[in-house]
C-alpha cells in the first residue's frame, strides 16, 4: 500500500517534471518567437508609419492609426510600440501552439540577432541626424 | 512635478545601469579564482542574481520614461531643435527606439537566466545580456546629454 502510494507520488512527480519541462519548452518558443518578429516589426511600423495609434500631448488626444493631433506635435512611438507588441505576441502564441519540435529545433540566437539588426536598420535610418 | 520625475527617472536608471554593467562583466569576463582587488570583485558578482532586478528596473525605468516623454515632446525636444543640436537630438531619437526593442527582449533575456542555467543557452545569455547592456548605456548617455543642454527646470 505504501509502496503504491510512494509509486503514485513519484509517477505524478515525473508527470509535473515532464509538463513543466513541456511548458517550459512551450515558453522559449514563444520568447524567442516574440523577440525576433517584435524587433523586426518595431522596424517596418516605424519606416513606414503604422503605428496602432497616435497621441497629441499638447492637447491629450489619442486617435486611432497615424492621425496628426489637432494642435501641437503628434506621438507615434506609443503607438510603434504597441503595433510592434501585438503582431509579436500572436506570432508567439502561435509559436508556442506548434508542436514541441519546433520549439527545440528553433535557433536562440534569434532572440538577439534580429534585434540587432533591427538596431543597425534603425540607425542607418536615422543616420541623417549625423551628417547635418 | 516633471523635474521629480526626471529625477526619479536618471535615479533609477542609474541602479539599471550599476546591476546590468556588473552582469555584462561577470559573464563575459568572470574570475575563476579568489577575487583580489576591486576590478576582480566587480566581476566576480553572481550575475544570475541580478537578471530578476534588471528585469524590474528595465520596466519601472522604461514605464517612467514613457510619461516623461510627453512633456518632453512639448518642451526639451523644441530646445535641440531650435539649438540645432542635431547629433544629440538623433542620439535621443535612437534612444527612445532601442529602449522599445529592448522591452520585447525581457521575456527571452528572463527565460535564458532561469536558474538552474542551462550551459547549451550559455552564448544566447551571454549575447542578450551584451545587447541589453548596450542600449541601456546608451539610453543612459543620451538621456544625461539632452539633459544637459536642456537644462534642469529651465
Amino acid at each position: 500500500m505504501s509502496g503504491s502510494n510512494v509509486g503514485g507520488s513519484n509517477m505524478s512527480g515525473l508527470g509535473a517534471n515532464k509538463s513543466g519541462m513541456r511548458s517550459s519548452r512551450r515558453f522559449r518558443a514563444f520568447a524567442i518567437t516574440f523577440a525576433a518578429v517584435y524587433a523586426a516589426v518595431y522596424y517596418v511600423a516605424l519606416s513606414n508609419n503604422w503605428p496602432l495609434f497616435s497621441y497629441g500631448p499638447a492637447v491629450g488626444e489619442w486617435t486611432l492609426f497615424n492621425h496628426a493631433a489637432s494642435d501641437g506635435p503628434t506621438m507615434y512611438w506609443y503607438g510603434w510600440i504597441a503595433t510592434s507588441a501585438i503582431t509579436a505576441g500572436v506570432a508567439g502564441v502561435i509559436a508556442m501552439s506548434l508542436p514541441e519540435n519546433f520549439g527545440k529545433r528553433l535557433w536562440s540566437g534569434l532572440a538577439w540577432l534580429i534585434p540587432v539588426c533591427a538596431i543597425a536598420a534603425i540607425i542607418h535610418l536615422l543616420g541623417g541626424y549625423f551628417t547635418h | 512635478m516633471w523635474m521629480a520625475l526626471v529625477i526619479t527617472h536618471g535615479l533609477l536608471a542609474f541602479l539599471l545601469l550599476g546591476a546590468i554593467t556588473h552582469q555584462v562583466v561577470s559573464v563575459w569576463a568572470p574570475v575563476r579564482a579568489g577575487a583580489a582587488n576591486f576590478v576582480s570583485r566587480f566581476r566576480a558578482v553572481g550575475s544570475a542574481n541580478y537578471a530578476n532586478a534588471i528585469i524590474v528596473l528595465y520596466l519601472v525605468t522604461a514605464a517612467l520614461g514613457a510619461f516623461i516623454y510627453t512633456n518632453y515632446r512639448i518642451t526639451a525636444r523644441l530646445t535641440l531643435e531650435q539649438g540645432h543640436y542635431w547629433k544629440s537630438f538623433g542620439a535621443f531619437e535612437i534612444k527612445e527606439h532601442l529602449i522599445a526593442i529592448g522591452l520585447a527582449l525581457l521575456p527571452a533575456y528572463w527565460y535564458f537566466w532561469r536558474q538552474p542555467l542551462d550551459g547549451a543557452d550559455s552564448a544566447t545569455r551571454k549575447s542578450l545580456t551584451a545587447l541589453l547592456a548596450f542600449i541601456v548605456w546608451w539610453a543612459f548617455l543620451a538621456g544625461h546629454i539632452a539633459n544637459n543642454i536642456r537644462g534642469l527646470g529651465t
